[in-house]
């Protein structure tokens, strides 16, 4: 995937640089927003991580102009400020996805990935059915199935489940799953996500030979088949 | 109904008060004026008459000592005819009360036994048709066993004397009505004005500090209180402003070098072997900074809250501590704690979402943290009046009642707390959060443990 990072720090940019190269993304780097802003208009960029505030041009100055010429190329917001309201006023600047400093970059990883496989998502986001393995979710029904048995979850596992499937095969975070299923963002100082997970897990996976849901140690879970 | 209680609003402002006791008063003034100059116009009519009957008296009593009874009556029919003499009466009556001569056609009842000076009505020819006037006379005897009364028609006098008193009526119902009707417009410009400042204010509070009084074109006491108002906003505005960008540029000076540390460590850590000591090394370093980050979002939490400018909306309060619950319920359980809740619906209060969510948690996170094996944690939304209260209660240690006040100061954590983690800095955001949405919070003992509640 062509990545642009639109970064003024040298120490953050050449870090993310590197991480991202290494897990085999191509990346182009910017250093300011009027160059990052030349960049992200051009058509080989698949998505864009922008710094909120950046010389030149402003982050969201930035987000805006490229959504103004139409562009829909996926943009994640990193920002060192305040937060809170900053998050909001981020994504209404067009920004798909919010990040402050200083993250982990597993998490961040784990966002570009979801990020960049939303646009293939599109068409599970109107399908009704997922599907991964033996183990079947019914969206209009309400029903999931594995491997042809009926799996009863409360309304909460099932958004959960819901969330894991339609990013199958990816990680998601602990902060991901407690943005996309609770719409909350903070990070709670007891393991209120871990229990919600293990307990999906205890509905999915226990009578079944192969697990589907996987911890990933350090950075959060997996619904996946695996090989 | 809103016509109406505009209207019931108007009635109970100051402005419309106060005309209603100064109408009364004017109204008043008004009664003693008009009143006096009736008394004394009164009083000049009243006694002219009564002078000129008097003098005709006088003269007629005279008349009858040197005149025979016959040349008398003759004389008092003469006057009697006599037109220049308008609105005189003459009466004589035998002493069977029959009337001997005069313009009145009968002796008055009410003559009878009445002192000197009578009242009577009598019809009069007034061109085609015929009026009842009122006459006053004075009545005494003539020659022996006769009687006579001489009196004059005193109806004009009436007239006047009701038109004034009508006068005088409508000048204290007009003075009232004057009163009222300035006060009710008095009070609905006042409350006009007083509402747009309210409105004001409202949004202020809300958090758009951008917000202004209206000014208008006028030197009044209100539109200079309105330009003071404003300019002292002008001054908040700034200050918070100004309070705002220091937070931000704190944060960014605070998070960037964190943000490079966090960076660097975790890509120098991909070169390491996993259980090597210096992977080690850099792990602590990394989880130190999560460990500062987690301090410096509530530090910055709290200080954004203090500040006042979070942007607020509509939060269905009942949605979001059933949700809690709903969320923290599964690590209570795992922990042996019971969760109880009772949380009534359409529950709403101005504010942020996520803050609200973020105190709650905190004080989830708190009672789970104290609440040792078997013991229970509640959770209440209730209504305290019109107004929602959040109830979280834990069987907990407690916090001593002399320390409840200590502990919402910012990173005070008592000495039982020590052995359990946490920045310190829980309660000091709830506290926060609880003043921006101008509630209340208070710390309270449960009986065994801790009661916070949030009254909004």
């Amino acid at each position: 995937m062509h990545i642009l990072i639109v970064e003024d720090d040298q120490i953050a940019r050449d870090v993310l640089a590197k991480a991202l190269t290494e897990v085999g993304h191509t990346v182009d780097v910017a250093v300011n927003g009027l160059e990052g802003l030349q960049l992200a208009s051009s058509a080989a960029v698949d998505l864009a991580i922008v710094d909120r505030m950046l010389p030149k041009l402003d982050g969201l100055a930035l987000v805006q102009s490229l959504r103004a010429t139409g562009r829909k190329t996926p943009v994640l917001i990193l920002s060192a400020l305040g937060e809170v309201d900053d998050r909001i006023t981020g994504l209404r600047a067009g920004g798909d996805d919010y990040l402050t400093k200083p993250y982990h970059m597993s998490e961040l990883l784990a966002r570009i990935d979801a990020l960049a496989r939303r646009g293939d998502n599109g068409s599970a986001e109107a399908n009704t059915k997922l599907k991964l393995a033996d183990l079947e979710l019914d969206r209009m029904s309400r029903r999931v199935m594995r491997n042809g048995k009926k799996i009863e979850l409360t309304a909460r596992e099932f958004q959960l489940l819901e969330f894991m499937m339609r990013h199958s095969g990816q990680v998601v975070t602990r902060t991901m799953l407690l943005e996309g299923v609770w719409d909350y963002h903070f990070d709670p100082q007891t393991n209120v996500i871990d229990v919600h997970i293990s307990r999906l897990r205890q509905a999915i996976d226990k009578d079944f030979d192969k697990p589907l849901l996987h911890t990933v140690r350090g950075a959060g879970y997996s619904l996946r088949e695996d090989e | 109904m809103e016509q109406e209680q505009r209207f019931l609003g108007v009635l109970g402002s100051s402005p419309f008060r106060i005309a209603v006791v100064y109408s009364v008063v004017f109204a008043l003034g008004v009664v003693a004026l008009l009143g006096a100059v009736y008394f004394a116009v009164s009083q000049v009519v009243d006694s002219s008459t009564d002078n000129l009957i008097e003098a005709e008296v006088q003269g007629l009593r005279e008349q009858e000592l040197v005149l025979s009874r016959s040349d008398f009556i003759e004389l008092i029919e003469q006057r009697s005819q006599d037109q220049d003499v308008r609105g005189a009466v003459y009466l004589v009556v035998d002493p069977q009360l029959r009337p001997v001569a005069g313009n009145v056609p009968a002796w008055p009842k009410s003559a009878a036994n009445e002192g000197k000076w009578i009242q009577f009505k009598v019809s009069v020819p007034f061109g085609d048709e015929t009026r009842v006037h009122e006459m006053r006379a004075e009545n005494f005897p003539v020659y022996a066993g006769y009687r006579m009364l001489v009196g004059h028609d005193v109806q004009e006098r009436q007239d006047v004397k009701s038109l004034m008193m009508r006068g005088l009526i409508a000048a204290v119902v007009l003075t009232m009505l004057l009163g009222l009707g300035g006060g009710f417009w008095m009070g609905r410009r006042i409350l006009a004005q007083a509402g747009a400042i309210s409105a004001v204010a409202t949004q202020i509070m809300r958090g758009d500090l951008s917000q202004r009084l209206p000014v208008r074109d006028a030197e009044d006491e209100l539109n200079s209180l309105a330009r003071e108002i404003n300019s002292m906003l002008d001054k908040i505005e700034q200050l918070t402003l100004g309070m705002r960008t220091v937070l931000d540029s704190a944060a960014h000076d605070l998070r960037t070098p964190l943000n490079r540390l966090q960076a660097t460590a975790e890509a120098a850590m991909t070169q390491l072997a996993p259980a090597s000591n210096e992977r080690r090394v850099l792990e602590r370093v990394t989880s130190e900074v999560d460990h500062m980050r987690s301090t410096l979002d509530a530090l910055l939490r709290i200080a954004l809250a203090e500040t006042g400018t979070v942007a607020r909306e509509a939060v269905d309060l009942s949605e979001l501590v059933a949700s809690m619950v709903e969320l923290y319920a599964p690590v209570t359980e795992e922990r042996g704690i019971r969760l109880e809740s009772s949380v009534i619906a359409g529950a709403e209060v101005q504010g942020s979402r996520q803050l609200l969510a973020q105190a709650l948690a905190n004080l989830l996170d708190n009672a789970i943290k104290f609440t040792p094996k078997g013991g229970h944690i509640r959770v209440l939304l209730r209504l305290h009046g019109a107004c929602p209260e959040v109830v979280v209660e834990d069987d907990g240690p407690g916090i001593p009642a002399e320390k409840r006040e200590i502990v919402l100061g910012r990173r005070v954590r008592l000495d039982e707390a020590r052995k359990f983690p946490g920045s310190g800095l829980g309660l000091s955001l709830v506290a926060a959060v609880t003043k921006l949405h101008g509630a209340r919070l208070v710390l309270d003992d449960a009986r065994p443990g801790l009661r916070v509640a949030l009254k909004f």
